[in-house]
C-alpha cells in the first residue's frame, strides 16, 4: 500500500510523497566509481582525492553496499574543473581555502533554498492538491524544474561576481 | 699572506643589525641581540669535495689562519679571528666560508669591533656612523612566483612517504617545499633579518650570501670542552587566545605522532654526540618553546667533550640530523633525493660561525630565504611519520611559510 493511499481526506498527513521525491532527487546522478576508479578517470592520484574527501569537499550522495562513497561523471567534471585550476597555478591550499568558504557560503544557500521549497512549494502543493497522486506529480515536477534553475541562477551570479571583483582589482592595480 | 686581526671596544649600544651597511658580502648571527655583523672580504674558502664539505673548510680555515697576527685588547668569546660559513644541505657545491674584513660583535653588554687586513685589500666601510641610517627600501608588495614542486605533486610525495614508513623502510623523513616570490625592487637583506630578529628574538637571526633567515634550532655549540644542541621536531599553530594556546601546547605534548617525530630527531643528534662525551644529559620529556607563529617541541642535549673535536668537524658528523633528513638516516637521504622534487640547496644545513680555535655555534638553516636581487625562494619543511595526514603536513608547510612571507613584506 503506497504512503497516503488510504487517506479520504484532501489534506495528506506529514511525509506525503517523500519516497517519490527521494526517488527524484537521488536520481539525477548515476554514481558508479569508487576514490580510485575516479581518481584514474581524471588522471590524477587518490592522495589528492583522498585529501578533498576528507576535508568534505568531494561529497558522495551514495554509496555501494558496503559503504564505500560512489561518484558519479559529474563529480569526475568537477574534479577536473579543480584540476584545471591547479594546473593552472593555483596552489592546492589556496584552491582548498576557496573550496571551504565557498562551502560554507553554499551551505547557507542550500538550507535556505530547501527551507524555501519546503515552505512555499510543497506545503502549499500539499494543501491544494485535490489527490496524493496529484501532490506527488506536482511535487517532482516542481523540483525537477527548481534543481536546474537554482544552479543555473547560483552560478551566473558566482560568474557575474567574479567579473565585476576581477575587473575592480585590475582598475584598481592600474592606478 | 698573513692576517692581521685587531679587535678593540666598541662604545655603542645600537642595534647590530643598524650599524652594518648594506653590502652584497654583509654577514649577520644574531641571537637576543648578541652576536655579530660583519662585512667584507678577507678570505673566502670554498670546500673542493662536496663529500668532504665540512672537513675540507675547516682545513682551509686553519690554513688561512695559521699564520695570523691577532691582537685581541677585549677578550671575550668570539672576539678576535672568525669565519663565518653556509654549507649546503646535500653533498653538492656552494658550501662557504669567509674570513670578513669588519666584524662588530656584542655579547653580554660589551661590543666590539674586529679588523682583519691581509696586506693588500682595499679599505672597507667602517661601522654606520652615529645618526646615519641605510635607506629605507621602497616597498612593493612581493608576489608569488611558483614552486619547484607542485604542491599536488608534494603531497603524493608525503603519501608515498607514508607508504614507505608503514612498509617498514622508513621510520621518519623530512619533506620540504620552496616557495618562490618576485618584487619589483631588489630585497634587503638587513631589512628583511631586522625584522626576524624582532619577530623572532630567541632565534638565531643569520645573512650569508642572500641566505637569510632566523631558525630555533641550534645544531651545535662548541666552547671549549662544552658541547651544546637544542633539537626541535614536532610543530603545531600558536592561537591568540591563551586558553585556546595553551591547550595547544598539551595537545602538543600529548602527541604520540609529534613525540615519535621529536624522539627521532634527539636520538639521532644524541647518537652522534655520544660518541664525543661521556657524560650526555639527554632529558627524557621534551619541553614546547612558543615562537610568535608555531609552537615546537624542543631538547637541550648537553655534553662534557672527552677529547677537543673542532665544531665543523663535528657538524659534518651530524648533518643532516633527523630533525631535517630523517631516520634511518641514509634511506631518508635517499628518499629526499628522489621524491622531494626540488634542491634544496643551503636549507636545512648548517649555518653559523667558527674560531681558529676549533669553537662555534652552527645553527640550522630553517625558516629562511635566498634572496637574490628582487627574487626569493622560501622554504618549509615537515616530519612525516606512519600518521602523518597529507593535506595537514601540507597545511604545516603553509604556516611555516607565512613567517617568511611576513619578513619580506609580503602579508
Amino acid at each position: 500500500m503506497r504512503v497516503g493511499e488510504n487517506m479520504s481526506s484532501s489534506t495528506p498527513p506529514k511525509g506525503t510523497g517523500n519516497a517519490e521525491l527521494q526517488r527524484a532527487v537521488s536520481a539525477n546522478d548515476d554514481a558508479v566509481y569508487d576514490l580510485p576508479a575516479l581518481a584514474a578517470l581524471v588522471g590524477t592520484t587518490p592522495t589528492l582525492l583522498e585529501a578533498l574527501e576528507r576535508s568534505g569537499l568531494l561529497l558522495a550522495n551514495q554509496h555501494d553496499a558496503t559503504g564505500t562513497a560512489l561518484y558519479s561523471d559529474a563529480d569526475a567534471a568537477a574534479v577536473r574543473a579543480g584540476l584545471t585550476l591547479l594546473d593552472a597555478g593555483l596552489p592546492l591550499t589556496e584552491l582548498l581555502t576557496i573550496a571551504q568558504h565557498t562551502d560554507e557560503a553554499i551551505q547557507l544557500i542550500a538550507k535556505h533554498a530547501v527551507d524555501a521549497f519546503i515552505a512555499f512549494v510543497r506545503d502549499p502543493v500539499h494543501g491544494t492538491a485535490t489527490s496524493p497522486t496529484e501532490a506527488i506529480g506536482r511535487l517532482v515536477t516542481a523540483y525537477e524544474q527548481m534543481l536546474p534553475a537554482t544552479e543555473t541562477l547560483v552560478a551566473h551570479h558566482l560568474r557575474r561576481r567574479l567579473i565585476s571583483e576581477a575587473l575592480e582589482r585590475l582598475t584598481a592595480d592600474e592606478s | 699572506m698573513a692576517l692581521a686581526v685587531t679587535t678593540t671596544r666598541l662604545s655603542e649600544s645600537r642595534p647590530l643589525l643598524a650599524l652594518a651597511p648594506e653590502r652584497p658580502d654583509t654577514v649577520a648571527w644574531l641571537c637576543d641581540g648578541d652576536g655579530f655583523v660583519a662585512w667584507g672580504n678577507a678570505v673566502t674558502l670554498d670546500p673542493g669535495e662536496p663529500d668532504q664539505r665540512f672537513l675540507d673548510a675547516d682545513g682551509l680555515f686553519r690554513a688561512a689562519t695559521q699564520d695570523a697576527t691577532i691582537t685581541d685588547e677585549v677578550g671575550v668569546p668570539g672576539g678576535g679571528l672568525i669565519a663565518f660559513g653556509s654549507f649546503t644541505f646535500a653533498a653538492v657545491a656552494g658550501s662557504k666560508l669567509r674570513i670578513p674584513q669588519v666584524i662588530v660583535g656584542r655579547r653580554n653588554g660589551v661590543t666590539w669591533q674586529t679588523v682583519i687586513t691581509t696586506g693588500h685589500d682595499l679599505a672597507c666601510d667602517p661601522p654606520l656612523a652615529a645618526g646615519v641610517t641605510r635607506p629605507v627600501p621602497a616597498h612593493h608588495q612581493p608576489r608569488f612566483a611558483g614552486s619547484t614542486n607542485p604542491d599536488v605533486h608534494w603531497l603524493d610525495a608525503v603519501a608515498q612517504a607514508r607508504a614507505a614508513i608503514r612498509s617498514g623502510a622508513l621510520d621518519k623523513v623530512v619533506l620540504a617545499r620552496d616557495y618562490a616570490v618576485w618584487s619589483y625592487e631588489p630585497f634587503s637583506p638587513l631589512a628583511i633579518a631586522e625584522r626576524l630578529s624582532a619577530t623572532f628574538p630567541q632565534c638565531y637571526t643569520f645573512i650569508f650570501d642572500g641566505l637569510v633567515g632566523a631558525t630555533p634550532e641550534l645544531l651545535l655549540r662548541v666552547a671549549g670542552d662544552t658541547v651544546t644542541s637544542q633539537v626541535l621536531a614536532g610543530t603545531c599553530a600558536r592561537d591568540a587566545n591563551e586558553a585556546r594556546d595553551t591547550a595547544l601546547t598539551q595537545a602538543l605534548l600529548a602527541s604520540q605522532k609529534d613525540r615519535d617525530e621529536h624522539a627521532f630527531a634527539v636520538a639521532s643528534v644524541a647518537d652522534v654526540l655520544a660518541l664525543h662525551s661521556n657524560d650526555l644529559n639527554v632529558p627524557n620529556t621534551p619541553y614546547v618553546l612558543k615562537l610568535a607563529n608555531v609552537q615546537h617541541l624542543a631538547t637541550t642535549i648537553t655534553g662534557t667533550l672527552r677529547q677537543p673535536i673542532r665544531a665543523l668537524s663535528l657538524a659534518g658528523q651530524m648533518h643532516p640530523s633527523a630533525a631535517v633528513g630523517g631516520t634511518p638516516r641514509e634511506n631518508a637521504l635517499a628518499f629526499i633525493a628522489t621524491h622531494e622534487g626540488m634542491q634544496r640547496g643551503r636549507y636545512a644545513a648548517p649555518i653559523g660561525y667558527v674560531t681558529p680555535d676549533g669553537d662555534g655555534e652552527f645553527g640550522i638553516a630553517l625558516r629562511c630565504a635566498e634572496v637574490s636581487g628582487a627574487r626569493a625562494r622560501l622554504f618549509a619543511g615537515v616530519g612525516i611519520v606512519a600518521e602523518s595526514l597529507p593535506e595537514a603536513e601540507l597545511a604545516e608547510t603553509h604556516l611555516k611559510l607565512l613567517a617568511m612571507q611576513r619578513a619580506l613584506g609580503s602579508i
